[in-house]
Order: C-alpha cells, then sequence, then structure tokens
C-alpha cells in the first residue's frame, strides 16, 4: 500500500509540477474552445475529472487481464463509455451548457490527458493510485482552464458566472470589454503567459538549450 | 500470466465482456434520462419561442409560454385552423408534435414534389403549429411560424416572428443547424437578425447592402448558407409553406 507522501505527490503533483496542459501541453483543443466563460470551463473541468478519474479506476481494475495487443481499444471503450454518460446527463441536467458545450464534451474521449494517463500510469499502478492520478491531473487541466475561463470571462464580458462585475458601457457602465477575448485565439495568449509565470517560479520546467 | 491474456480465446473474452458490460451502462444512462432530456428540448424550443415573440431573459419558461403563447394547429395546405373533437385531442397533437421527426412520419406528413421543395426539406406535415402571442388587450401582437429548411451542412431550425398584419417580420430566430461557426453560424447573431425587423416580406438576402424594405445583407463569407435561409423564408411564408394561412390572416383572420 503507498504511502500517504505518495498519495500526494500522485494527487496534487499535476496540479503545478506535472500539469498537463503547461507541461505536458496536452488537451489544449478544448480549453481553447469551452473557456469563454467561467461556467462552461468550470462544467467541462468537472466533466473531464470524473472522466479521467473513473477511467484510470476501471482500467486499472482489469489492467491485468488486457490483452496488450487490444489494450488501446479496451481503454477508448471504457473512456468512451464514460463520456456518453457524461454527455447523458449533462442534457438531462443542465441543457443549455450542454447545448453550448456540444462537441467538446464528446471529444473528451479523444482528449490527450485521458488517454495519457491511462495508458502511462493506470496500466501499472493499482485502482486506489490510478483514481487519485486522474482526479490529480483533471484538477491541473481545471486549474489552467478555470485561470483562463476567469481572466476572458472577466475582461472579456466584464462578467463571472453570468453575475455583471464590471458594468460595461452598453449597460452605462465604464467598461469597454475586450472582444478579443471572447474568441477562442486569446486563449493561447493566456495559456502562454501562465506557462511563463509558471516557469518562472519553476525553474526546472524550463527546457535545457 | 501475462502470456495467459494474448490467447485468441482470452482476447474475445475480455473484449466482449467488456462491451456488454458498457454498453448495458450505457443504455442504462440513455434511457433512465430520455424523460428529462425530452423534458429540456421542450423547454429550450419554447423559450426560442418567447425569444422570437420578443419576451427577453425569461426566467420560468414553462409558466410564461403557458400564459402569453396560444398555439395554433393549422391546416398548411388551405390555412384554416383544424378542429380537434376535445381540448384533449388537441393537447394530445401538440405534445406529440415534433419539429424534426413528424414529417417522415408518413400519416401526417406528404412528399413535396422537386418543383415545390425550395427549402430542401423533402417532406413536411400536413398539418402544423403556429404560435401567437396577445397584448394586454388581447389583440394578436405577434404570429410565430416554425421553419426549417437545408442551408450548407443539415437541416436548419429556427421561427419566424410577424407582426399581426401577417406581412411585417418582427423577428428571427434558429435554434438548431450544422452552419460552419463564424460564418454560417452567424445566422444565430443578434446584430445580424436585427435588421429582419421591420422588413415586409417577400424577404431577399442580397449581397453589397440592403436598399429597401424586402432586402436583408446576406452573411459574408456563407453564401449557401444565406441562400438557404433565403429559400427557407420564402417556402415557409410561400404557397406551400403559410402561404394561405398568411392569407386569411391578412383577411383579418385572427382579429
Amino acid at each position: 500500500m503507498a504511502d500517504t507522501k505518495e498519495m500526494k505527490s500522485v494527487l496534487f503533483g499535476p496540479v503545478f509540477a506535472n500539469n498537463p496542459i503547461a507541461l505536458q501541453v496536452l488537451g489544449i483543443c478544448s480549453a481553447l474552445a469551452v473557456t469563454s466563460s467561467l461556467k462552461n470551463a468550470l462544467i467541462m473541468s468537472i466533466a473531464l475529472t470524473l472522466v479521467t478519474a473513473f477511467s484510470s479506476l476501471f482500467i486499472s481494475m482489469i489492467r491485468n487481464q488486457i490483452p496488450s495487443s487490444v489494450r488501446i481499444i479496451v481503454q477508448m471503450t471504457i473512456i468512451a463509455s464514460l463520456v456518453i454518460v457524461v454527455d447523458q446527463v449533462l442534457q438531462a441536467f443542465s441543457y443549455a451548457t450542454a447545448k453550448e458545450l456540444s462537441v467538446f464534451v464528446g471529444l473528451i474521449i479523444t482528449n490527450c490527458i485521458v488517454m495519457g494517463r491511462a495508458e502511462a500510469y493506470a496500466m501499472k499502478s493499482p485502482p486506489m493510485m490510478s483514481f487519485l492520478d486522474g482526479i490529480g491531473n483533471g484538477l491541473g487541466y481545471s486549474v489552467v482552464l478555470l485561470t483562463v475561463g476567469f481572466i476572458r470571462e472577466l475582461f472579456g464580458k466584464g462578467s463571472l458566472f453570468d453575475v455583471e462585475i464590471i458594468p460595461l458601457v452598453q449597460n452605462g457602465g465604464w467598461y469597454q470589454p475586450m472582444g478579443l477575448l471572447i474568441l477562442p485565439p486569446s486563449a493561447f495568449f493566456i495559456i502562454g503567459l501562465f506557462i511563463w509565470v509558471l516557469r518562472t517560479f519553476k525553474k526546472d520546467q524550463v527546457e535545457a538549450k | 500470466m501475462a502470456s495467459n491474456n494474448e490467447s485468441i480465446g482470452k482476447t474475445l473474452g475480455v473484449v466482449v465482456s467488456l462491451c456488454l458490460v458498457c454498453a448495458v451502462i450505457v443504455s442504462f444512462a440513455s434511457v433512465q434520462l430520455r424523460p428529462l432530456q425530452q423534458e429540456n428540448k421542450l423547454k429550450d424550443i419554447q423559450s426560442n419561442i418567447l425569444a422570437a415573440a420578443g419576451f427577453d431573459g425569461v426566467k420560468n419558461v414553462q409558466s410564461t409560454f403557458d400564459e402569453n403563447i396560444e398555439t395554433l394547429v393549422v391546416n398548411v395546405e388551405n390555412g384554416q385552423q383544424v378542429q380537434f373533437d376535445n381540448e384533449e385531442a388537441r393537447s394530445a397533437w401538440i405534445k406529440a408534435y415534433d419539429f424534426e421527426k413528424s414529417k417522415f412520419d408518413a400519416a401526417m406528413s406528404i412528399k413535396l414534389t422537386k418543383a415545390q421543395d425550395k427549402a430542401g426539406i423533402q417532406r413536411r406535415t400536413t398539418e402544423a403549429p403556429v404560435y401567437i402571442s396577445r397584448a394586454e388587450d388581447g389583440s394578436v401582437n405577434s404570429i410565430i411560424l416554425p421553419i426549417q429548411g437545408y442551408g450548407l451542412w443539415g437541416v436548419m431550425y429556427g421561427f419566424l416572428a410577424l407582426e399581426n398584419d401577417g406581412e411585417t417580420v418582427k423577428n428571427i430566430i434558429f435554434y438548431k443547424h450544422n452552419e460552419t461557426p463564424g460564418l454560417g453560424g452567424e445566422i444565430q447573431n443578434p446584430t445580424w437578425t436585427a435588421q429582419w425587423k421591420e422588413k415586409e416580406l417577400p424577404v431577399d438576402l442580397v449581397k453589397n447592402g440592403a436598399k429597401n424594405a424586402h432586402q436583408v445583407d446576406g452573411l459574408s463569407g456563407a453564401t449557401l448558407t444565406s441562400n438557404g435561409v433565403d429559400n427557407t423564408v420564402d417556402y415557409w411564408t410561400g404557397d406551400h409553406g403559410f402561404g394561405p394561412f398568411l392569407a386569411k390572416v391578412r383577411e383579418g383572420a385572427l382579429k
């Protein structure tokens, strides 16, 4: 049984030290697409964290039974089933968000983070640790998504969770929203800045020249 | 142990049993959640009808819809309202009607000939719902027609709201489409739909700027989508769409 120190590093390591987006640069596509509002970013984060955690758990539980010739297909089947369930739940309980996130929920299947963790970690580790690893990587993804979503919604629309924070010019306030931040390319700039800030504090992440 | 896993029997066994388990889970989730999803879909359509009628920021969709919107069932061919035996038959019909699926039900739809089928929808239902909202004094203030037509990538579903003269456009809303985001997808952009307000039927989508009350600026970079919208509106306000109904409205059928 793993000791608590190891569990802690598996769970919180991916948040900053080994962040899936900032260091491994995985899952960028959805990070650009769904972060124009904080609410979408939050729901996408929760969905991805759950899928990663449970797919890692299930894959790890049957890892000794999986024939290596079809292991990728087996992983995909488990991940795809979980994603469909998440999509169905979203359509039932949060239809507007499901409509807005549309294909990106389905695309969690192809999100490199989920596959990456299944192949790199869950195939070799016991279920409990794999589950924590899934949660940890989900958290790492969430931190970036929520940061980007926060900046984009606050300065792009003057609101957070659709509640107006900065009064906009069109509503009689003083703030002229930055239209660029609503468009997907702005997420590139913000993620770039995020990586820059992270590497200023964690010098070991800078690649050797 | 690893070597056992590689045998054909084991591989097949793992794959088949995994598929069975996953299939059961997925079907269970889908069946259990379907009633909730259908309710959400209905609510979504109702909120779009409300938006087309000019209700903004509605909190309780269901009750606002029930209070303000009246559903008429219209025989598309002759424009008459359909008479039901009783109120229950009527609400059952409305409940069963589906904007996407009903036209494939042979009992309640007809096939359109090539010449008729301007909007590229192949079939249409013989009877269709039309929504009206009334002002406080009871007079009709908007007529909302459900419209659908082929754009560039697929069928676009929406609502066209008209003033009570059956001639002046109030609003146009598309709630479901597969057009390219940023190009054809701009049919949902409020600044584009805003220019439809106060246009007179028949409306054409034109290049180089709208010059009169019968013209609307097309979407740049989305000629085929614009053509689709043009044809859709023409079809549904024309003879094979709600034209006969609108003719009756102009004669004062709703007054």
